[in-house]
């Protein structure tokens, strides 16, 4: 192979020309519109994903990176972290109409309501004596390290539209979601990795789709998006060399193609040209990459029995936390993992059951691995559905609800060993210190050291943020 | 003063101002309005709820009143009596505008410019995009200059020092074109006759010649159909699909007739109102049936009609009025002067589109209409019409089976003992057929009930799988006997899962079809259930099953799947009758020869008791319903051809029915449909109340209702009145009217940006106050004047752009501008322009000779995937395959649109989702992209076919890349890239010889067919020609 350094190349084109952040150029023009309010330091083409528009973080920075576990279906409330023992006395009886007069219902509409009491038993944990469900030991365990809250409220009732304003803070189509809020503002750490990875996995019961409109990034520029890690066939898409093309060779059809882009630029004066050659080198890093990130092999039985891998990269959601740590390690910004297991019309008590097993022991070994690795403290870490689950039942099962409900965050400088809020004496409404969806955004952002009403894009003559008009951090939940 | 320091800070519109020099009298809509706009309206602006000191500043009159404080904001002329300039200059944190809250700075430049507004006498000017559309007085042409477009950038660049580019090369100039007018890159043959035709008018001739393809529409049509927000899918929860195919032809077709714009808009917004509405007018008016839909079970319909209602606001506002409604969903407009009311207003006029909520009738949701409906159900009100492309397609599949079929005859005629068969067969078909003159023979037989027997499995019996049929000694139930030609007469009704058997001597045939009908005395309406399954006994007593195949009938209750009506039938026949003779027709799986001793046995699920007929058939077919066709069986007997004996004799083989290529072939004309398909419409429907919703909260229903009317901001105002609504027609007219400002101006906008990558107000989807000034106002205006008074006629104003010398110059960027204008946004200079994302796609195909150009129009195609890609799908679970057929090569924009999960290489190349109305593709440069060139099978396919093209022709390396050269962009290859590329094409080469079988891997990617001999050269070559496909001069167009 003949020496040849591309991003060398690259940059002797850029001192012939222009200097890398000059305007000039249609990347730039073509975002004219669409210039960031906070342009501290523009997001530079070349560089693929380095920097951020956030020239110095305007909090103190907790987290770092942000894994979701994102619990889809939309998990009952009142099976996991919110005991309500009057609900559980009522079972049975006629749900009070003082509470749901006037409310929305999803599939309970026109029906008559009755009070549906939790069908598991609650422990408290740890030090901190947190409540919680008997579904979940292994996260129980963890109670310490959590910080639960009791009070959420979100604005969606259907999980494509609840899904969408827990991710973007609206249901307009085109708005970024939080990761790619996160990459935009903060850049990535990440050399090899997009910047931003999600994962997802599926129970036995309980399955709602999920869109790839959910790591969209909207209306920013589509380097922020999520990238879809599958977990069948190729993990990234079009990662693999095609047929009889091994690596030794692509590397050399990558140089061939940087080596005619550099003679183009030598007599064209086009700066889109030195940022593709810059991304062809970033995407063969990336090919190299994947294969070792893919690769368990130095993981161990022990660490396969902790977070209760059947095998390694089976698409389970205990395979996927594993991954988790993995990208946290390698700089990923924002891991979001779905599970599609918790939209329990009917069978909830079999349905709940099993997705709590599928999830229990992998949260906890994904909490307590990154602890011991010290990098609890600045990852983030939230669990949580799109909404809850109504203590009305339905059937054998629980409708959709958004009055009340709970997630619990970890690490990243949260208050750990906390609950916060609550909701009234039946689970139906949360009453005290409620968190609506733009709160808990605006106090993610603020961990990451982020004031959220300061990052934002200028689209459509609005600036577009995270949090909309709204959002309050909510400093009882930092630690 | 510094100009370009004042522009570089936080303004959105750097560009632009940094035109302005020092010596210009200020001017507010350029100058001082997008400082307002940013930085002063969100608190002293159009919204009265949100503004502060009662002070407002978007209007003169209240700008020159005293504020809450006393204060006069401005005094004209006199800017230190101005409380604005004050505050603006103030060292007081408490007083300083703008507010510390607001997070908004000035820098001192801009405060200057303030300072400097006031001094020369605060004038305001309207906002531009809603001012009357006036045509400007057209500069003096500069040298050079070929049209009145280069009369408006040649002024703004000579008042700049500036001068434009050379023109560019022709090779270069015919690439740009054809790409940009047809999304294709020329062949070498028309670059050849370009070069070669040395007439003056060369170029224009070329214009012409692309204006007139008819791959100018679907170029087109990628720009429409964003706007459109056109998908294969419903985009809420499950995604299903939904049909509209033939709303992307009508758009295709309407750029290729040259449509006028505004019989376009038209169409699409009210075709259906039209007097005399043909079937074209109500596909074009599927547009108002492209918001997303849900079927989510909980979902509530009227929460999801309000959304939907919405997203229509805001589609047709971005659209045609380039505006952004979208806040005014809530509230007021913060800075543009759009009320909650106009929102609504807007909405208002698409309350008669007849729509559902939520497309189920779930036990929460009752929806009489749409009883029975699933998740595989389409979403109506859709037409039914006919698609010239599969039209076309079922015509050259027939052809295509036919040909295939004398080939097999032809090959059999070799043998002698074949012949006879043939000749056998002939006499017994043509006997047959003079027997029986429709082609059927109603057999004598007899039939009973068999109580308690288990009603035919749901599956088709196709693979063989059925029960055993019970014998007749098994049978308790009176047997009743019938003639030949006899019809069964059914007494009551059979009890729920009563079996009837039924036995049919047909004596000794050639049995290939049994048929079961009704005549026309079977009273209209009439609801009819068959299920049915076939089996025969010998004269021993044995019996077996016989398969079935390819059932269909003249008459059925249409099944969905995936939103998909199934073909066919399958066991069993419903339909509810119309008073005509109906029937049903099950092939054989494999034709077999009855003797006289078999019977055959028809077990029967019998739902009501109607007369009916059973009839076999000896003749064959393709697909069962020819069978039903006289004239087409006629052909056996009346002149007939050789080639359609041939055929029939073929038919007629079980060898050859049992081969995968026939039963692809008809299948594929099955799918066909003899053309016919289904299309979303607009139906009208008793208007829902459209209020103005508080806080756009769907369930307050405490603000007024308010019907049709056109924006209250923009000229022409029309409201209903209690005793005349407004319809979408009068909306329609309004958009279009001479008098309304923004239409043509948004579309001229947005066209402009297609031939120079950035429109002239870079924000296409916003033209209001927080949009962009743009470059060439009066160009844009000139523009769309033109376009107004010279009947919408968008195939003459894109001649006139690109036959302009500013079209035609070299896109090299100039480097001695950069500071003086670093967006090129004065056009010194061409801009080179990534091609979008089918295009991409598009152009690496047809390099490869790979694209199937020839079929235009037609349901969308599934080019290769990666797999699992749909897998998070649900409701129903979606399984993506890849067309096998010439469709894989079909250009992108019949590529399948998921909304949920657009195909990767057209998310990676920026194509938008299409959930709602995209007026601008961002373009991105990311590694995404470079791994989909590199690795995506398309890319890999199109390289080993090109490479397998370029080889054809016998010649040395060099030849052939120069070949390649002039096939991918026009130009010969340098020196450095030949040998650069002969270094690697021989590392390459070294590799594959000794790594023969991974050659062959390489060379098998993708369906194409692969070439003959698998070489290690043509590996190589391969290579190579992927390295070509993946530079940066292949995806753009310079």
């Amino acid at each position: 192979m003949r020496p040849y350094d591309p991003i060398a190349h690259a940059l002797s084109i850029n001192r012939r020309t222009f200097l890398t952040n000059s305007a000039y150029g249609l990347g730039a023009a073509a975002l004219a519109c669409l210039q960031p309010s906070l342009l501290h330091a523009s997001p530079s083409s070349g560089a693929a994903f380095s920097k951020g528009v956030l020239k110095s973080p305007n909090y103190p920075v907790k987290a770092k990176r942000v894994i979701f576990l994102c619990m889809a279906g939309g998990p009952s409330h009142l099976e996991t972290f919110d005991w309500k023992p009057l609900l559980k006395k009522m079972d049975g009886q006629p749900f009070p109409e003082s509470f749901t007069k006037g409310q929305q219902l999803a599939q309970l509409q026109n029906t008559v309501l009755k009070a549906r009491g939790s069908f598991v038993d609650y422990k408290k944990y740890g030090k901190s004596g947190i409540e919680v469900s008997d579904l979940f030991p292994h996260i129980g365990g963890m109670a310490d390290d959590l910080c639960v809250v009791r009070s959420m409220q979100t604005e969606q009732i259907n999980h494509d539209t609840a899904h969408a304003f827990f991710n973007t803070g609206s249901i307009i189509k085109g708005r970024p979601c939080m990761g790619s809020w996160l990459l935009y503002g903060l850049g990535s750490e990440a050399e090899n990795l997009p910047g931003y990875i999600v994962l997802t996995s599926t129970g036995k019961t309980g399955l709602q789709p999920i869109s790839a409109r959910q790591w969209s990034s909207g209306v920013l520029p589509s380097k922020y998006q999520g990238i879809l890690f599958q977990s069948k066939g190729e993990a990234v898409h079009y990662i693999g060399n095609p047929q009889g093309v091994c690596q030794s060779l692509q590397r050399q059809v990558v140089e061939e193609v940087q080596r005619l882009n550099g003679y183009l630029a030598e007599d064209t004066v086009d700066p889109e040209i030195a940022t593709r050659i810059a991304q062809y080198e970033l995407a063969f890093k990336m090919q190299s990459s994947v294969p070792e990130l893919l690769d368990f092999k130095n993981e161990g039985t022990k660490t396969m029995e902790k977070y209760g891998i059947k095998e390694f990269g089976d698409g389970s959601f205990a395979s996927n936390c594993l991954m988790a740590r993995r990208l946290a390690e390698r700089g990923v910004r924002m891991i979001q993992l779905y599970h599609r297991a918790w939209d329990h019309h009917g069978g909830i008590e079999d349905g709940m059951r099993s997705a709590a097993k599928d999830v229990d022991q992998a949260t906890a070994a994904l909490i307590s691995d990154l602890k011991e690795r010290g990098m609890l403290e600045d990852t983030l870490i939230l669990w949580g559905g799109e909404f809850g689950r109504t203590p009305m039942g339905q059937g054998s099962g629980r409708d959709h609800h958004i009055l009340g409900y709970s997630v619990f965050m970890a690490g990243g400088g949260v208050k750990a060993g906390t609950t916060y809020g609550a909701t009234d004496e039946l689970g139906y409404r949360s009453v005290d210190k409620i968190v609506n969806v733009h709160d808990l955004h605006a106090t993610m952002l603020a961990l990451m050291g982020i004031e959220h009403t300061r990052l934002s894009v200028k689209y459509q003559g609005l600036d577009v943020r995270l949090t909309g008009i709204a959002g309050n951090v909510v400093k009882d939940l930092m630690a | 003063m510094c100009v370009s320091k004042v522009w570089s800070g936080i303004l959105a519109c750097a560009a632009v101002g940094g035109l302005m020099a020092a010596e210009d009298p200020v001017q507010f809509n350029r100058d001082i309005r997008p400082i307002m706009s940013d930085t002063c309206f969100h608190c002293h602006g159009f919204d009265a709820k949100s503004r502060k000191g009662k002070l407002r500043l978007d209007i003169r009159e209240e700008a020159l009143k005293a504020g809450k404080s006393g204060a006069l904001a401005i005094v004209p002329g006199k800017p230190d009596e101005s409380e604005v300039i004050k505050r603006l200059f103030s060292k007081d944190e408490d007083e300083v505008m703008p507010s510390k809250e607001s997070h908004k700075t000035l820098t001192e430049a801009q405060r200057q410019l303030f300072r400097r507004w006031i001094a020369e006498g605060a004038v305001y000017e309207p906002h531009w995009s809603y001012s009357p559309l006036k045509a400007p007085v057209v500069p003096p042409m500069p040298a050079g200059g070929r049209n009145p477009i280069d009369a408006f950038i040649g002024a703004k660049l000579a008042e700049k020092g500036m001068s434009p580019s050379p023109e560019a090369s022709k090779e270069k100039l015919l690439r740009r074109l054809s790409l940009d007018l047809t999304g294709l890159p020329p062949t070498t043959d028309e670059l050849a006759s370009f070069l070669a035709d040395t007439s003056p008018e060369a170029y224009e001739k070329q214009v012409t010649r692309l204006l007139e393809s008819l791959h100018f529409g679907e170029r087109m049509a990628v720009w429409w159909l964003d706007v459109a927000r056109f998908a294969d899918t419903v985009g809420f929860h499950g995604d299903q699909n939904q049909r509209i195919f033939p709303y992307r032809d009508y758009v295709i077709n309407a750029f290729n007739q040259n449509k006028p714009f505004d019989l376009f808009t038209t169409e699409q917004l009210a075709g259906d109102l039209l007097p005399n509405t043909t079937a074209e007018q109500k596909v074009a008016s599927g547009y108002n049936r492209l918001n997303m839909m849900t079927r989510e079970g909980g979902a509530q319909a009227k929460e999801y009609l309000a959304k939907y209602g919405a997203e229509r606001v805001r589609s047709v506002s971005s659209a045609w009025l380039g505006s952004t409604f979208g806040c005014a969903e809530c509230h007021d407009h913060k800075f543009d002067p759009i009320k909650s009311a106009d929102f609504y207003s807007l909405e208002s006029f698409f309350a008669d589109v007849k729509q559902w909520g939520i497309y189920a009738t779930y036990g929460y949701t009752p929806v009489p209409e749409l009883a029975g409906y699933n998740n595989d159900s389409p979403f109506p009100p859709e037409i039914k019409v006919t698609s010239p492309y599969l039209v076309k397609r079922d015509a050259e599949l027939r052809a295509e089976l036919q040909t295939y079929l004398e080939a097999a005859a032809d090959k059999l005629w070799e043998n002698s003992k074949q012949k006879e068969a043939y000749e056998s067969w002939l006499k017994n078909a043509q006997a047959f057929l003079t027997a029986h003159p429709d082609g059927w023979l109603v057999p004598a037989g007899q039939y009973c009930f068999k109580a308690g027997m288990a009603v035919p499995p749901k599956k088709p019996a196709v693979k063989g799988k059925m029960e055993a049929t019970a014998k007749v000694t098994d049978v308790k139930d009176e047997i009743v006997a019938f003639k030949e030609g006899q019809e069964i007469k059914l007494q009551k009704t059979p009890a729920k899962g009563q079996e009837m058997l039924v036995e049919l001597k047909p004596r000794a045939m050639h049995l290939t079809a049994l048929k079961l009908s009704l005549d026309e005395k079977v009273a209209a309406g009439t609801k009819v259930n068959f299920g049915l399954a076939l089996s025969v006994r010998d004269a021993a007593g044995k019996e077996r099953k016989l398969a079935l195949t390819m059932s269909d009938a003249s008459i059925k209750t249409p099944k969905h799947v995936s939103g998909a009506e199934v073909i066919g039938i399958a066991n069993t026949w419903s339909c509810t009758t119309t008073g005509k003779s109906e029937a049903a027709v099950w092939l054989l799986d494999a034709p077999l020869e009855l003797n006289d001793q078999d019977t055959l046995i028809v077990s029967l699920d019998v739902g009501q008791a109607l007369p009916f007929k059973l009839a076999v058939t000896d003749l064959a077919t393709g697909e069962p319903l020819s069978l039903l066709d006289t004239a087409e069986l006629m052909k056996l007997t009346q002149h007939p051809t050789e080639s359609v004996l041939k055929a029939q004799w073929m038919l007629s083989s079980p060898a050859l029915r049992a081969e995968d290529k026939f039963k692809t072939l008809v299948a594929r004309i099955r799918e066909c449909r003899r053309g016919e398909t289904w299309s979303m419409v607009t139906e009208v429907m008793a208007p829902l109340t459209i209020r103005v919703l508080p806080r756009g909260n769907w369930q307050d229903e405490s603000g007024p209702i308010v019907l049709p009317a056109t924006p209250s901001f923009l000229p022409r105002y029309q409201k209903s009145t209690e005793q005349h609504r407004l319809t979408r027609l009068d909306l329609a007219h309004w958009i279009c009217s001479a008098e309304n400002p923004i239409t043509s101006r948004t579309v001229m906008n947005r066209l402009w940006q297609i031939y120079f990558g950035t429109g002239l107000s870079a924000a296409l989807d916003d033209l209001g106050s927080q949009g962009e000034w743009p470059s060439h106002p009066e160009l844009l205006d000139w523009l769309a004047v033109q376009f107004r008074d010279h009947g919408w006629n968008v195939k003459n104003m894109i001649r006139l752009i690109v036959t302009s010398r500013t079209y035609r110059q070299n896109s090299s960027l100039r480097s001695e501008y950069k500071d003086r204008d670093p967006n090129n946004r004065l056009l010194a200079s061409q801009n080179p322009r990534r091609l979008e994302a089918e295009f991409v796609r598009d152009n690496a195909l047809a390099i490869a000779g790979l694209l199937n150009a020839k079929d235009i129009g037609g349901p969308s195609v599934k080019p290769y995937q990666p797999d699992g890609y749909y897998e998070p799908i649900q409701f129903p679970n979606r399984r993506y395959v890849a067309s096998k057929d010439n469709e894989q090569w079909r250009r992108g924009l019949y590529m399948h649109w998921q909304r949920t999960f657009l195909h990767p290489m057209l998310v990676n190349f920026d194509a938008p989702t299409r959930d709602e109305c995209t007026a601008l593709r961002i373009v991105s440069n990311t590694p995404q992209q470079a791994l989909t060139l590199l690795n995506d099978p398309t890319f890999v396919e199109a390289a080993r076919v090109w490479a397998e093209h370029l080889n054809q022709k016998p010649g040395t390396l060099a030849e052939h890349l120069t070949a390649a050269y002039l096939q991918a962009l026009n130009r010969e290859p340098k020196v450095k890239e030949v040998t650069s590329l002969t270094t690697f094409y021989n590392e390459q080469l070294k590799y594959y010889q000794a790594n023969p079988t991974e050659a062959e891997k390489l060379l098998q990617v993708g369906y194409a067919p692969s070439p003959p001999t698998l070489t290690p050269e043509l590996a190589a070559f391969t290579e190579v020609c992927r390295v070509i496909l993946n530079t940066h001069e292949v995806i753009t167009r310079y």
